[in-house]
C-alpha cells in the first residue's frame, strides 16, 4: 500500500485530491488530505460576498463529507514541517501536522508518505506593510479584504455602513488595489472596485463617491503577466488600453507603479516608480496583501534544517524550474517548471501558489530609491487546477507502477488561462470582462512581438461574460462537491 | 475625472492631458451591445467556444 499526502485543499489541492481518490479507489493506496480549513471556499465569488450579493454559505461548503464520499482521509490540520528523508527513528518520509479541528486542536501527528503534493496556497502576508496587518499576521483595522469568505463578509458590512453615510450626504473616498509593491492577484482587486462601483450606482450614491485604483502594476492591465495583446476591432490592442478604458468610462482615477509602504486610519503612504512619496486618503479601502509561503520547515534524517534546500527564500517550494538569476531580456519559457517535481526529493511536488516561480512575468522595476515594485506572477484559478490534475496524473501512474518519472506536464509557458473578471452582478444588468490568454508566460520566439498567440488571446466586456462567471460559480462548486458528472467539467 | 453626461450616456468631457484622455471611451452603440440580450447570447456561445479551445490546447 502506498500513501499520497496532499497539503492544502484549495483549487489545486482539492482538484488533485478528487482525482487521486477517484483513480486510486480500486487499489489499497491511500489519499490523505491535510488542510487547516473545515470549509472549501470558491474564492472567485468572494467578490460578490464583499458587496453583499452573496452569503458565505453560497461560496463555501463542508469538506469532511465530500472527502468521506470520495474515500480520501481528511485531516483538519496545518502542516508544520516535512522530513523527506525520514528521521532517526524511520526511513520513511513524513510530514508533521498540527490539528486545527476534529476535536484534536493543538495535537501533533506525523504522517508518513510515499508521495507528497504541496498545495498549501499562500500566507496572506498583511504584516509586510505596516498598518495593513495587525502585527499578528491578520488583517489590520484600517482596511478590508476579500481574500477569505469571512473577510468578504466583514467588507460587505463596512461597505453597507459607508453607503448609509453617503445616503445622508457624506462624500466618501474609495481606495482599492494592492497593498504592497510585490503583490499578485490584481484581478481580485480589479473585480472588487468595479463591483463596488456597480453597487454604488444601484444604491443611487455613485455621485457621492471618489474612486481610486492603486496598484503595483507599471501600467493598467499588466495583471502580473506583463500585460497582453488581443484583437479588438481589427487592431492588436494592449490590455493597457482595454483596462484604462474601463476605468475612464466609470470615472475612476488610478495610481500605478505604487508600493504602499504604510497604512494608517484613513490614509496610505506610497512610493511610486518615479521615486515620489505621496499619500492618498480614503474612507473605505480594500488592499490585497502580498503572498508568502505558509512557513513550512524541512529537516533531513539527522534533524538538520534543510528548509533552504526545499524552499525558496519567499517560502514557496522549489520545483523543476530554472532558478538562475538573470536579466529580463534573458528570461525564457523553458525557465518555468513542467513536472512541478522537487529537484532534490523526487516524491515531492508543488502546485498552484505553493510552487516557487523562477522569476516574475512582468518586467522587474525599481524606484530610484531601490524599492522593487513588481507584480508577482498569478498562479491561481485555472492554472492551479490544471497543475493539480497534471501532477496527480503523474503520481498515480507512478503509484500504479506504470512509470518511474512524471508522465504529465503543466507549464505556465505552455498553457493558457481564462479569466472572467466581474464588473457587477445582475442577470440582465451585470457585466464582466472575459479574457483568454495563451500562453500565460509569453514566448517571444514563438510569437514575436506580443509573445502570445493572437488567436488565443482575447478580451471583451459584456453581459455574456457575467453569465459565464455565474455559470462557472455553480459549475465549479458542483464539481468540487463531486456531484454526478463532476469529471465532465473541465479544469 | 471624466464627467459622465447622463443624457447621452457617454463621456461629455475628458480633461486634456489627464490619464483618462489617452484611452478609448465607449459610445452608445457599444454600450447598448454590452447588455443587449440577443447579441450577448451570441457572445455567450462565442466565449464558451473560445474557452473550450483554450482548455483543450492547455491540457497535456
Amino acid at each position: 500500500m502506498a500513501r499520497l499526502v496532499i497539503l492544502g485543499a484549495g483549487v489545486a489541492g482539492h482538484t488533485a485530491a478528487s482525482f487521486a481518490a477517484k483513480w486510486l479507489s480500486e487499489t489499497e493506496d491511500e489519499v490523505v488530505v491535510v488542510t487547516p480549513n473545515a470549509l472549501w471556499n470558491w474564492i472567485p465569488s468572494n467578490i460578490w460576498v464583499g458587496v453583499g450579493e452573496m452569503g458565505k454559505e453560497e461560496v463555501t461548503f463542508d469538506l469532511a463529507p465530500v472527502y468521506e464520499k470520495a474515500g480520501a482521509i481528511y485531516k483538519q490540520a496545518k502542516a508544520v514541517s516535512i522530513n523527506p528523508e525520514g528521521s532517526a527513528d524511520t526511513n520513511k518520509s513524513f510530514v508533521t501536522i498540527e490539528f486545527t479541528g476534529q476535536d484534536k486542536e493543538g495535537e501533533s501527528e506525523n504522517i508518513e508518505y510515499d508521495y507528497l503534493i504541496n498545495a498549501t496556497g499562500p500566507k496572506l502576508n498583511f504584516d509586510a506593510t505596516p498598518g495593513l496587518g495587525d502585527g499578528n499576521g491578520h488583517l489590520g483595522e484600517h482596511t478590508v479584504s476579500v481574500c477569505t469568505a469571512d473577510h468578504a463578509i466583514h467588507a460587505s458590512h463596512v461597505l453597507d455602513e459607508t453607503i448609509e453615510q453617503m445616503r445622508k450626504g457624506e462624500r466618501k473616498k474609495f481606495l482599492i488595489g494592492t497593498g504592497h509593491g510585490m503583490c499578485t492577484c490584481q484581478g481580485a482587486a480589479f473585480e472588487y472596485i468595479f463591483n463596488i462601483e456597480h453597487k454604488l450606482k444601484e444604491e443611487g450614491v455613485r455621485d457621492m463617491a471618489d474612486m481610486t485604483w492603486i496598484s503595483n502594476e507599471s501600467f493598467l492591465g499588466d495583471f502580473g503577466m506583463g500585460g497582453l495583446h488581443f484583437n479588438m476591432g481589427g487592431f492588436v490592442t494592449s490590455s493597457k488600453v482595454f483596462a484604462e478604458s474601463l476605468y475612464a468610462e466609470r470615472g475612476m482615477d488610478w495610481i500605478i507603479g505604487a508600493h504602499v509602504n504604510k497604512v494608517e486610519a484613513g490614509k496610505v503612504t506610497y512610493e511610486t516608480l518615479d521615486g515620489e512619496i505621496d499619500e492618498q486618503e480614503f474612507d473605505f479601502a480594500m488592499l490585497i496583501p502580498p503572498f508568502a509561503g505558509v512557513g513550512l520547515k524541512a529537516y533531513n534524517k539527522a534533524g538538520e534544517d534543510i528548509t533552504d534546500t526545499v524552499f525558496a527564500p519567499n517560502g514557496f517550494m522549489k520545483v523543476d524550474a530554472d532558478y538562475t538569476v538573470k536579466p529580463y531580456e534573458e528570461w525564457l519559457p523553458s525557465d518555468w517548471p513542467r513536472t512541478l517535481q522537487n529537484p532534490t526529493y523526487k516524491n515531492m511536488f508543488a502546485v498552484g501558489i505553493a510552487f516557487a516561480p523562477p522569476h516574475p512575468i512582468s518586467k522587474p522595476m525599481k524606484s530610484p530609491n531601490g524599492t522593487p515594485i513588481i507584480p508577482t506572477p498569478p498562479r491561481t484559478g485555472m492554472p492551479s487546477a490544471m497543475m493539480g490534475k497534471a501532477v496527480v496524473s503523474s503520481i498515480v501512474d507512478m503509484m500504479k507502477g506504470k512509470a518511474t518519472e512524471p508522465t504529465h506536464t503543466s507549464s505556465m509557458a505552455e498553457m493558457g488561462a481564462a479569466c472572467v473578471a466581474s464588473a457587477g452582478k445582475g442577470l440582465f444588468s451585470g457585466t464582466a470582462a472575459a479574457m483568454t490568454v495563451f500562453p500565460i508566460v509569453p514566448d517571444f520566439k514563438k510569437y514575436p512581438g506580443t509573445g502570445r498567440d493572437i488567436n488565443g488571446t482575447t478580451g471583451e466586456i459584456g453581459l455574456a461574460a457575467h453569465w459565464v462567471k455565474h455559470l462557472l460559480h455553480h459549475a465549479f462548486i458542483w464539481k468540487a462537491k463531486l456531484k454526478p458528472g463532476w469529471t465532465l467539467i473541465p479544469e | 475625472m471624466a464627467e459622465i453626461n447622463k443624457e447621452s450616456k457617454h463621456v461629455k468631457h475628458v480633461e486634456p492631458y489627464s490619464p483618462q484622455s489617452g484611452t478609448m471611451i465607449p459610445l452608445g452603440t457599444q454600450k447598448f451591445l454590452r447588455t443587449c440580450v440577443l447579441w450577448q447570447l451570441i457572445r455567450f456561445v462565442a466565449i464558451n467556444i473560445k474557452m473550450t479551445i483554450l482548455i483543450v490546447k492547455s491540457h497535456r
